[in-house]
């Protein structure tokens, strides 16, 4: 086996380092997340906060590291949520073609034209608000774009003619599908999925302000950045460092997403077998 | 002679590459005269598309120019600017593309595409150059050129799609045309009709011409010279007549010899053997020695130059004269290619009756019905080779792939070992899988790029429980070995391997579950004909060890003629006539296999022989047919019973089946 590409082990090192924040972040955090300190309203950065204070002085560094637990949950578990649910579907629509890809595209369309945040609230206000809830329902608002593009890719390689050859020797449908298809499928929606896991973060925030995810005072990063906003230009501090840390963890997806593409095609790894 | 119109001096091009400079060309100088027209042969790899881009200046951008120089019509081609060299282009060199598919832009209409060059070079007004553009239609062969210059390039079939692009090419009368593969893409009696028309041109307008191709055929067909690439270097250079019937160099001698012939039954083709030189490090001395049959010791380690005189024969190697009149030796001890098959004796093993299959297309609201294959009887006898020829969208492939149930028939049955595929389910069906396999054409796509050779290899094994545990190694190496291909090969993925060898493990792949019946879906055709002739050996011998039978599909005559025992000529999805090899190539013979035969360029069938020209191209197959299929190209046609009736099916005896209204006596002349 060839060393493992640079991408991987650099965003594994970064992922690695955001998962123990999230892990033991509460342990680590200088103060309570939602001790307030009205005295100490939107301190700049020093050496008592870090990274500052927030409206209601609370320390940006220690809401951050409570919040990576959610933000990851939320990024991570929509994602995954979308990629269960919608590559299945576009593995069937793109293999078979014919009746079931019209009615799972059609199905998938009539998602597609409900507006994120309004699907969101439709899933979400039946019942009383809770963070697994919000992921899934984030997870289900993603499947099209999933299914799409599963579609897309086995529509291209059911046509190959190593999927002829399966199913000229008899082949079980989940046999095809599994194994000859996804491996040659994975590189795109790898790609997708780690661009999801961003756009997760901040539509679970967005459904969080309106009060149907993370509930206040608990905090999360996509929410940190959505009530720092009306103070931006006085304390620009206090959406600035979840937002970069929102920035890094993404990058580091994006990295690993890379470095499994490169690992799982035998194409793009360097030097001959 | 007066001065040559191309001069290619010393030309030398270098690539970019992960592993260093790759020398693409090396010394490569040859050059055409006024009006006459040189073949550029070699496999793919050899440089000869390197050649033509660098002519044109459009290197993509990893190339270099590592030294030499093109002179064209006396300026240095190689020197000029981008800006001079874009007037030339276009103007007095133009070119044609391989694939006339996708050479035209979809959005514009031809009549626009062929007057764009006069609009640019000459400054014409677009009504001016409209009408030059129908002009040029006419010149090239089109017979309504008003009505296909308004036509958008979907509305045209490939053979007028390639006549448009020739009559682009030749817009501003150009000096020189180079043509880069230009009947690759197109069926054989289309490519007829094309070299036709580039020969008339040529005599005609007194055209310069670079023809670009893999195909020794084409080549004595239409040119006066050959220059032979081999990794980048001229090995043989010369007037068509003596290099294609007296070839000088080794590797010549094993192009030709690796040729399938219609005419001339080979027991076993003599390939070349070895794979093509890794360029980033070529091997020392000549750089065909690995591969050479005739390598001596100095070989390895002398690199060779062109020897003899220029303007006559020259060869890149030593040993020329003393080789003179030597073949290619073929491989030894092979029993023929084609055996007298037990075919009257008894049981067929694959058998279909009235085969049909139906395809709707068209969207939602306007379908038409297509039909692929209708009313086809065909049968295999177990160990026999049932070739199927035909051209392109005659539902030849249809059929081959509702023998091994990939496409359900719409009507009719399919029976193998006398069981109706229709019949059988679950288990049943699952064990005639195992009897009737498919190998298919393109070996890019034939192979998941995600599994090595072995998982390859093993899922057939373990899908039928062939062998279990540490038994599947060694069934696998035995596979391997079946297809002689070296174990080493087990650990790597498809795109570590060569084509030729990627479609050995296609092969491979087939036979793990002991078929009797293989259906090779043109699996040959996207070979170069040195690895063609290798496969088709390989094929051969399994038949010959293993008493597979086949249905060998191809559009090519000559592979047909070589391999099969019996011949099926199909022709807008029915079977037109059907035989013994011998008895299909000879009188009598159906009006469109006499012109398939006819058809085919092959080196040394030039002379002599009358050539028999179909008009226009296979017309879409829609609805109902009435009368003979092949009425509307056929040029025997009586009259109005052909329009108006099926032809009767004429027994000429052993089994030659003709369809067709004129009496057998009448076809027997010919």
């Amino acid at each position: 086996m060839a060393a493992l590409p640079r991408s991987l082990v650099f965003g594994g090192l970064v992922l690695a380092l955001v998962a123990f924040a999230a892990l033991f972040g509460p342990m680590l955090a200088p103060y309570p997340y939602d001790q307030m300190d009205i005295m100490a309203r939107m301190t700049p950065p020093d050496a008592a906060h870090w990274f500052g204070t927030d409206e209601f002085g609370r320390d940006v560094l220690s809401r951050m590291l409570y919040g990576a637990r959610l933000s990851l949950l939320m990024g991570v578990g929509a994602t995954f949520v979308s990629l269960v649910i919608g590559v299945p579907l576009g593995l069937a629509a793109g293999y078979h073609g014919g009746r079931v890809d019209e009615v799972i595209m059609r199905a998938i369309d009539l998602v597609i034209s409900v507006p994120p945040i309004l699907m969101g609230l439709l899933l979400l206000s039946l019942s009383p608000p809770n963070v697994w809830k919000t992921a899934a329902a984030v997870g289900i608002i993603y499947v099209p774009i999933m299914a799409r593009l599963a579609r897309s890719v086995t529509l291209e390689i059911a046509r190959e003619e190593f999927v002829l050859a399966a199913r000229a020797r008899g082949e079980r449908l989940w046999y095809i599908l599994a194994a000859e298809i996804l491996p040659n499928a994975w590189p795109p929606i790898i790609v997708e999925a780690a661009l999801r896991v961003t756009f997760a973060i901040m539509l679970g925030a967005a459904l969080s302000f309106l009060g149907l995810g993370v509930q206040p005072p608990s905090s999360d990063w996509g929410l940190m950045i959505a009530e720092a906003r009306p103070f931006i230009d006085t304390a620009p501090w206090v959406a600035l460092a979840p937002g970069v840390v929102l920035c890094i963890t993404v990058i580091a997806v994006n990295l690993v997403g890379d470095g499994l593409r490169e690992v799982l095609d035998p194409r793009l790894r360097k030097g001959r077998g | 002679m007066s001065d040559p119109v191309l001069r290619v001096e010393n030309l030398s091009i270098t690539y970019a590459s992960a592993g260093g400079r790759v020398s693409a060309l090396e010394d490569v100088s040859f050059e055409i005269g006024k009006g006459r027209a040189l073949g550029l042969v070699g496999e793919s790899g050899s440089g000869k598309s390197t050649t033509a881009l660098a002519l044109l200046g459009l290197l993509p951008r990893e190339a270099r120019i590592g030294g030499g120089c093109v002179q064209f019509g006396g300026e240095s081609l190689l020197e000029l600017s981008e800006e001079r060299r874009r007037a030339l282009r276009g103007d007095r060199i133009s070119v044609v593309f391989q694939d006339p598919f996708t050479s035209l832009n979809p959005a514009l209409t031809v009549g626009r595409q062929i007057g764009e060059p006069l609009v640019l070079h000459r400054a014409m007004s677009e009504a001016d150059a409209g009408a030059q553009a129908r002009r040029l239609l006419a010149e090239v062969g089109i017979s309504r050129p008003d009505e296909v210059a308004r036509a958008y390039p979907h509305q045209l079939s490939g053979g007028m799609k390639q006549r448009a692009l020739i009559a682009t090419a030749l817009a501003c009368s150009p000096e020189l045309l180079v043509l880069d593969e230009p009947t690759t893409a197109l069926d054989v009696t289309i490519e007829a009709q094309i070299l036709d028309l580039l020969e008339g041109l040529r005599r005609d307008r007194g055209l310069s011409i670079l023809y670009i191709t893999h195909n020794l055929g084409v080549v004595s067909r239409i040119c006066d010279d050959v220059c032979v690439l081999y990794a980048g270097r001229v090995v043989e250079i010369g007037a068509s007549a003596d290099v294609l019937y007296h070839p000088k160099h080794p590797y010549t001698k094993g192009l030709l010899a690796s040729l399938p012939a219609v005419r001339e039954r080979k027991r076993r083709l003599a390939p070349i053997p070895g794979r093509f030189p890794d360029l980033a490090s070529p091997p020392a001395g000549c750089i065909f020695h690995p591969r050479c049959h005739f390598a001596a010791a100095r070989c390895a380690t002398e690199p060779q130059a062109l020897r003899g005189a220029p303007s006559v024969q020259q060869v890149r190697c030593w040993r020329a004269d003393e080789l003179a009149g030597i073949d290619w030796p073929a491989p030894e001890g092979a029993s023929p290619a084609t055996a007298t098959t037990a075919a009257d004796s008894g049981a067929a093993l694959v058998e279909t009756k009235d085969l049909a299959k139906l395809f709707r297309i068209g969207g939602m609201f306007d379908r038409t019905t297509v039909r692929a294959v209708d009313g086809v009887s065909i049968s295999i006898a177990p160990g026999e080779v049932l070739g199927l020829v035909g051209e392109s969208g005659c539902g030849k492939s249809t059929l081959g792939r509702m023998l091994v149930s990939l496409i359900e028939p719409s009507g009719g049955s399919v029976r193998i070992d006398g069981e109706d595929l229709a019949t059988l389910r679950g288990g049943a069906l699952h064990a005639k899988r195992r009897i009737a396999q498919i190998i298919f054409q393109n070996p890019d796509s034939s192979l998941n790029p995600r599994k090595t050779v072995a998982q390859i290899l093993a899922r057939p094994l373990v899908l039928f429980d062939l062998a279990r545990g540490g038994a599947i190694k060694g069934k696998v190496a035995e596979l391997m070995d079946l297809v002689r291909l070296p174990l080493a090969y087990l650990g790597r993925y498809p795109h570590q391997l060569s084509g030729g060898e990627k479609q050995r493990v296609g092969i491979a792949r087939a036979l793990a579950t002991s078929p009797r019946f293989i259906v090779c879906d043109e699996a040959v055709s996207a070979l170069d004909v040195s690895v063609q002739a290798y496969v088709l050996n390989v094929l051969a011998e399994l038949r010959d060890r293993l008493g597979v039978a086949y249905l060998f599909i191809s559009h090519d005559l000559s592979v047909i003629a070589h391999i099969a025992d019996r011949v099926a000529v199909m022709y807008r999805g029915a079977i037109v006539e059907e035989g013994p090899v011998a008895a299909v190539l000879d009188p009598p013979y159906h009006p469109y296999t006499e012109a398939l035969l006819s058809a085919i360029p092959e080196v040394g069938s030039g002379a002599g022989r009358e050539r028999i020209r179909l008009r226009g191209d296979a017309v879409e197959q829609d609805g109902v047919v009435k009368g003979c299929r092949f009425q509307h190209r056929c040029p025997r046609k009586i009259g109005a019973i052909c329009e108006t009736d099926a032809p009767p099916v004429l027994d000429a005896g052993r089994g030659h089946r003709i369809a067709c209204h004129i009496p057998l006596g009448d076809l027997r002349r010919s």
